[in-house]
Order: structure tokens, then sequence, then C-alpha cells
């Protein structure tokens, strides 16, 4: 999405930074360019809001790599609050930013050593630790916190990204769970349960996998995802040894699940021939399928 | 009876004057206070004991969408009878007299109760004796201590306050003024403080965590597990694919 400059003003900029603040959306890319264009001039009339645009634009400098912005803004920002944690987390941030690990570690070290229940400096390392590629370390550090920090969502759903990327399925379903028992009515952590139990396999797993994919199902019928899942857990119960009259109802729940998938699809495509092209794709699949039998 | 006149000297060295001092009383009560509270630190073995107590409330109430295995290996890790949370877990409770609560304690009454003392004592000294106003409707006898306090006269009727009474009614009066000059939480109302004083004595008081452990201990002793994902595929036919019933039909023979 592009912003005509001309017809904005310094005050619509400032509303709309706002909106994104409260929506949680980066937009790193039109935060800077917005800001460049207009708000740099005028951040000294926002009032106290003034704080909170620098740091959502020094983020987003982050994220863009523009660190000559974020580097003035930390320094606008610690001009006024000197001895400020959030800022020296901000300033560890800078180095991060730089590769300059070590630095930034003994920063947040310092940090913590001041102020041990503050969460966000030992979040941060352990995110340094993740982009140097210690992935193991970073799990170590990440468990030790949630010892603490029981209740951290965000930190244990990083901890499942975590266990994923090291294959330790296991231990990612355990870190998924922690998140269902803080949102029970989120669609999409049901199915990723279901995806990482049906990832491990198993006679055990796949029937879990098939409950929790029927949950998230219930939770948002338009969820194609999980259809598709489910039509792929009942289809491994029907290949498998199970009894006959539940390999009987897994079939036709393989068939129901697999019909309605092919109806929404052609329903909700945009692509205008797009029942051709899927024909298409079943045949190169079924003749796949047939070879690697 | 006749109706009185108040000498206009009134208005301008008692009537004003006590709004005024009531009310720059108030915020430099607010900038005090800011001044001096200290910040509340909490130690970290407090947040994690909040922690837990939220994730254990969390898998009674959510544990039922779990699977048994997944429900069971939580609940013990908190309720295991040896090396349980809740069990092992030994905190000393929280001690009465730390010197921090004593401070806390010291500087609330310094910016309560003696401005409070203060200010009272010397508006009754300073203006005492004055008829400052009259409310526009009448009042019944029953108000006259309320309205005339210092002024015991018993002829006077009960709409006229007193400047001591005046005093009061700023005093409670000013609190939505308060909110608009200072903004929302402001220090500067002290009927809030009193009232939070009075009631929140208790509340205030730091939580004990070996009763409130083994309180969630019990709680989720008793917490059975009953999975809420027995009949979802059912469910999941009705409700979202409420249409196709003969399908489930067809799929269960």
């Amino acid at each position: 999405m592009s912003y005509n400059f001309k017809e904005m003003c310094w005050k619509d900029v400032r509303d709309q930074f706002r909106k994104w603040r409260e929506d949680n959306e980066r937009r790193s890319d039109e935060v800077i360019q917005l800001w460049e264009a207009l708000l740099e001039n005028h951040v000294q009339k926002t009032g106290n809001e003034r704080h909170l645009i620098l740091e959502q634009v020094l983020i987003a400098g982050f994220d863009t790599s523009r660190l000559d912005i974020a580097g003035k803004c930390i320094e606008t920002l610690s001009i006024e609050f000197p001895e400020s944690m959030r800022v020296m987390k901000f300033e560890a941030m800078r180095l991060e930013a730089l590769q300059m690990y070590e630095e930034a570690t003994d920063l947040l070290d310092e940090i913590i050593s001041k102020d041990e229940t503050n969460a966000a400096p030992r979040k941060r390392k352990i995110a340094i630790l993740k982009a140097r590629g210690m992935r193991s370390e970073a799990i170590k550090d990440l468990s030790e916190y949630l010892k603490t920090f029981m209740s951290d969502q965000e930190a244990w759903h990083e901890l499942c990204g975590l266990y994923l990327a090291e294959g330790d399925y296991s231990k990612a379903v355990f870190c998924m769970e922690e998140l269902l028992l803080h949102n029970p009515h989120s669609h999409l952590i049901h199915q990723r349960i279901a995806e990482i139990r049906y990832t491990m396999g198993g006679m055990e797993n796949v029937e879990i996998a098939r409950i929790y994919y029927s949950q998230a199902l219930k939770l948002n019928p338009n969820n194609l995802r999980a259809l598709y899942g489910l039509y792929l857990c009942c289809s491994y119960i029907t290949n498998s040894r199970a009894l006959g009259s539940k390999r009987k109802e897994a079939q036709k729940m393989a068939q129901w699940a697999l019909e309605t998938a092919g109806v929404r699809t052609i329903s909700s495509s945009k692509i205008p021939s797009n029942d051709k092209l899927v024909s298409s794709l079943e045949c190169a699949l079924g003749s796949l399928d047939i070879k690697s039998n | 009876m006749t109706e009185l006149l108040i000498d206009p000297n009134i208005r301008v060295w008692v009537f004003l004057p006590i709004v005024l001092i009531t009310f720059f009383v108030g915020v430099i009560r607010h900038y005090v206070s800011v001044l001096i509270s200290s910040q509340k630190k909490a130690e970290i073995t407090q947040i994690q004991d909040s922690q837990a107590m939220i994730r254990a409330r969390l898998l009674r109430e959510n544990g039922k969408y779990l699977t048994p295995h997944s429900f069971a290996m939580r609940k013990n890790f908190f309720n295991h009878e040896e090396t349980g949370y809740f069990k092992t877990q030994k905190r000393a409770p929280v001690a009465q007299n730390s010197t921090a609560m004593l401070t806390d304690m010291v500087k609330g009454n310094f910016i309560n109760v003696l401005p409070m003392v203060i200010i009272g004592g010397w508006i009754n000294w300073m203006f005492s004796g004055f008829v400052t106003t009259k409310v526009p409707f009448p009042l019944t006898l029953r108000f006259k201590p309320m309205l005339q306090r210092g002024v015991e006269l018993a002829s006077l009727d009960a709409a006229w306050v007193s400047s001591a009474s005046w005093y009061f009614l700023n005093v409670f009066g000013l609190r939505s003024i308060y909110t608009l000059v200072l903004g929302e939480n402001n220090q500067a109302d002290q009927t809030q403080a009193q009232a939070d004083a009075m009631t929140g004595a208790a509340m205030t008081m730091p939580q004990d965590p070996k009763a409130a452990f083994k309180a969630e201990w019990e709680a989720l002793e008793i917490t059975e597990y009953h999975s809420a994902l027995k009949n979802v595929e059912k469910d999941m036919l009705h409700h979202a694919f409420g249409s196709d019933v003969s399908i489930e039909n067809s799929i269960r023979q």
C-alpha cells in the first residue's frame, strides 16, 4: 500500500501510527517512509505520545536496516531518559543489528543485574542466541526462563518453534498445549497441535491429530488446511491395521473431507480455470503415488 | 424571618480562599506523593509464584482440551507428592514489619493524614464563624450539623452553609476537578486515599504464598479430567456443517 504523501498532514500520520500500534502491526516500510516524509519534523508537537512514536520508528528502523534513523531515535530518547532500562534495551538491539552480539549480551546482562524481574532483556538474550544459530543453547536458556515466567505465551510459542526446528516433536507438542490452555478457542492452535501430532506419526498420534483437526474445524469451518489434515488422518487410519469398522468409518470420513474440501476450493478460488488445474494436478499426484508404491 | 444579607467581603476573603486553598493543597499533595512514593518492586519469586498460579488455574479450567496423558503430566508437575511444584516450593511467609512496608506507611501518613489535620485545623481557626453561602433549596433541620459546623445558631435557616462545612464540601467535592486537571489516578483526592486505607487494609497486605499454594493445590487435586473432545467429530459435523446430518449418518453406518 502506498500513501499519497501530499494529501496527508502530520496529524494523519500520527493517527495512522497510533492505529498500527494498537493493532500490533509492524508495517516497518510504511512507518519509515511516512516518518521521513512527514512526521520527523513535527514529532515535537505530539506531546507525550512522542516517545511511543520514537520507539515504533526505531523498531521499524531495525526492521528495514535503517540504522541511521534508529540511532537518532535512540539518541533522542536517551537524552530524555538517561539511565532508562528501556532505552538501554534499544541500545542493545542496535548492537544486535550491527552483529556486535558480545557487546549486546553484556549490556543486557547489565540490565538484568539491575532489575532481575525484567523479562524483556532475558528474551532479547535468547533472541541473540537464536540469531547466532546456537539453537540448543537458546532452548536451554528459554526453558530456564520459562521456569520463572511460566505463563509467558510468547515464550512458549517461540520454544515450540525451536523444538520443531530441532525435530523434537513431543516437546513441541507440549509447548503448543501450553498455548492451548491459554487460548482454548483458537482454531489455529488446535490445527498446529494436530499437525505436529500427525508429523510424529504412529496410530495413537494420528488419532489425536484427527480429534484436534476436528476441533479446529468445529471452531472455524472455513479452515481448509484442517479439512485437508482431517482427510490425511482418516486416510492414514483407513490404510492402517485398525479394526474393520473403524477403517470403514474413517474411509467415509476421508471421502467426505475430500469432497467438502473440493467444493470449498472451487467456490472460494479466484483463479478462473481452477478446477481444470486441480484435476491435472490430481492426475500428476496420482501417477506419483503409483510410482512410490 | 427576614432575609440575611452577606457582606461581599466574605465572598472575597472567605468563600473563594477556601476553594482555592483546598484545590491547591490537593495539587501539591499530588506532586509530593509522586515525588516521594517509591515504585513497588516485585520480587522475582513473587512473579514466579503468581505465574505458576495462573498456569495451574488455566490447567484446571482448560485442561479438558488436552489429551489425558498431557493433563496428567501437568497435574503431576504441580501436585506430585514428592516432586510437585506446590509441594517443593517453600516460601517464607511475608514479613509484616519489613522496613519497606514501614517506610511506605510513614509516607502514606505523611501525605494523607498530616495535611488533613493541619489544613483542616488551620481553616477552622482562620475562617471560623462565617456564614459563607446558601444552598438554593430549603433543607430540614437535620442538615444543620452537617452544613453549619462552627456556627451554632438555633434560629438560622438550615440552607445556610458555614465556612468549616464549606471546607469539607470542597474536600469531598473536588474529585472530578482533580481528574480534569491532573488526569486519572491522581493522588490529590484525600477521600479516595482514606477509603482505600479503610477498606483495602486487608487487600493491600501481600498474599501469603504458602496459603495460596495450598488452596491451588487442593483445587487442582480435586480436578478430574473430562475430555471436551470426546465427541468432537460428531459436534463438528453438526455445528459447522449443520445441514449435513445425513452425511454423519452415512458415515456412522
